[in-house]
């Protein structure tokens, strides 16, 4: 793709849960179109990733929901607006140039110049939970891995995979299964023989272990070997305290993610306790124009609760017009009866009695 | 307002929490974590991940453990609790004491 320079925008919003997902929506009521950048390869945030299937009480009108429901409602309700996603980046640079725009520029390179920044990262970036053994690090990306895009590259390899999710299940039945993709041989290590997965991807493993296409081990890795610069096996310490060498060629973790509250403190906004602190009247930051919505804000008697970050997000949308459309007075309508929000949510007008 | 870690901690010290604190606020010390309230930013993310439930917002404490939004704060301040962002191995004998109360006792400074 030819990406002559940074795209220019009237509004970014860093992270794609149900706060960021629902300043879309207020800001595509006052006619401003966003993109939306997300560490994770998904739209959805702590709820889609951390408790997906958890029923949720406390959102307005909504007696229960799970995290899940909660995200595909928002999804259907911005969908009207058209936003681009920018999934599985993080943000690592934000600057404000001569012209009061806002430089920003992401982990896979996608670059913005934009007139207002909307900062709904919660409670940081989810990145994947790292293997807790020292020096291993220095294999990163080389012979241990963190996420998989393709499986071509470990045909006729030696594999082991460390977890006990859905990811590790899945990367195991793949790659132990006939086909092009086959290792030539696979590992699966995890703390117990018991897995928060779905059940068919563990009816699957035990069907591949029985017929000796998989190999599964109970333990917790311990240790590594290494000769020069390969990483060449996994220590492995069972249940009995009795530690395995489990040689590889190459390693792959899937111990789930976690969020990390990333490099917020070098964009020069005003923080307290590593959280951004804002007005309550626009919910901006310290620097005019870059606004701050959900858990990743502080003021006083601030809730971490999903239904404040609706609120908060329709004040900073409003609080944002200004900057976008300096010339256009912006009033409040009503979905209910303005003409005007029917024709940007793309719905028929009310029929007349 | 913050999160405290309870009494249950005590003599286990699983380390489950540490991994996802998106601050790096736990403080170890040498049979119990502390949460820094300095620090945390009442996320609730390390809630589910103890095995044995020691963590609770300040507001939510039961009633026998409201001592320990205290402590937790006066421990973080110890020279030698230092902070703690990678898991490790529990104390060994860390299933025996899983299940006990009243552990305040055996807390170790």
């Amino acid at each position: 793709m030819v990406n002559d320079g940074p795209i220019e925008a009237d509004a970014v919003v860093i992270g794609a849960g149900p706060v960021g997902l629902f300043q879309v929506f207020e800001l595509g009521l006052l006619e401003i179109k966003c993109h939306v950048i997300d560490a994770l390869p998904f739209p959805g945030g702590q709820p889609a990733e951390l408790y997906p299937d958890k029923p949720i009480y406390d959102i307005p009108a909504i007696p229960v929901c799970t995290g899940q429901e909660l995200v595909n409602n928002l999804l259907k309700q911005i969908e009207p607006f058209g936003a681009t996603f920018h999934l599985g980046q993080e943000v690592n640079a934000v600057e404000q140039q001569g012209d009061g725009r806002f430089f920003v520029s992401t982990s896979r390179g996608t670059r913005f110049l934009t007139k207002t920044l909307f900062i709904a990262a919660g409670v940081g970036a989810f990145q994947p939970r790292a293997l807790k053994l020292d020096g291993i690090e220095a294999f990163d990306e080389k012979h241990l891995f963190y996420r998989v895009s393709s499986s071509d590259a470990w045909a006729g390899r030696n594999i082991v995979i460390v977890g006990g999710g859905d990811t590790a299940l899945e990367w195991a039945a793949t790659l132990s299964t006939q086909g092009p993709t086959k290792a030539a041989r696979v590992t699966l290590i995890h703390r117990r023989d018991a897995f928060q997965a779905a059940p068919a991807n563990v009816a699957r493993m035990r069907d591949l272990c029985e017929r000796n296409e998989l190999r599964f081990m109970v333990g917790q890795p311990t240790g590594f070997e290494s000769e020069g610069d390969r990483l060449t096996g996994l220590q492995v310490t069972d249940p009995q305290a009795q530690t395995h060498s489990v040689p590889l060629d190459v390693l792959l973790v899937f111990l789930g993610l976690s969020p990390k509250l990333g490099p917020i403190a070098q964009w020069g906004l005003d923080i307290e306790r590593k959280q951004l602190v804002v007005d309550t009247e626009k919910f901006s930051t310290s620097v005019p124009g870059i606004f701050a919505v959900g858990d990743i804000n502080t003021y006083p008697g601030k809730k971490k609760l999903i239904l404040s970050g609706f609120h908060e997000a329709t004040l900073a949308a409003f609080g944002a017009a200004p900057i976008v459309f300096p010339d256009k007075k912006v009033m409040l309508q009503y979905t209910t009866t303005s003409t005007q929000l029917h024709r940007v949510l793309g719905v028929a007008p009310a029929a007349l009695d | 307002m913050t999160h405290v870690v309870t009494e249950a901690c005590i003599r286990c010290k699983y380390t489950d929490c540490v991994d996802v604190c998106p601050v790096d606020c736990f403080r170890e010390g040498p049979n119990f974590l502390t949460i820094d309230p300095d620090e945390c930013i009442d996320c609730a993310v390390c809630i589910p991940e103890c095995p044995v439930s020691a963590i609770y917002a300040e507001e939510d404490l039961p009633k026998d453990q409201l001592h320990m939004t205290q402590l937790n704060a006066d421990l973080a301040q110890l020279p030698g609790w230092k902070s703690i962002t990678k898991r490790k191995a529990p104390l060994p004998d860390a299933d025996d004491w899983k299940d006990r109360t009243g552990k305040l006792p055996e807390l170790l400074r």
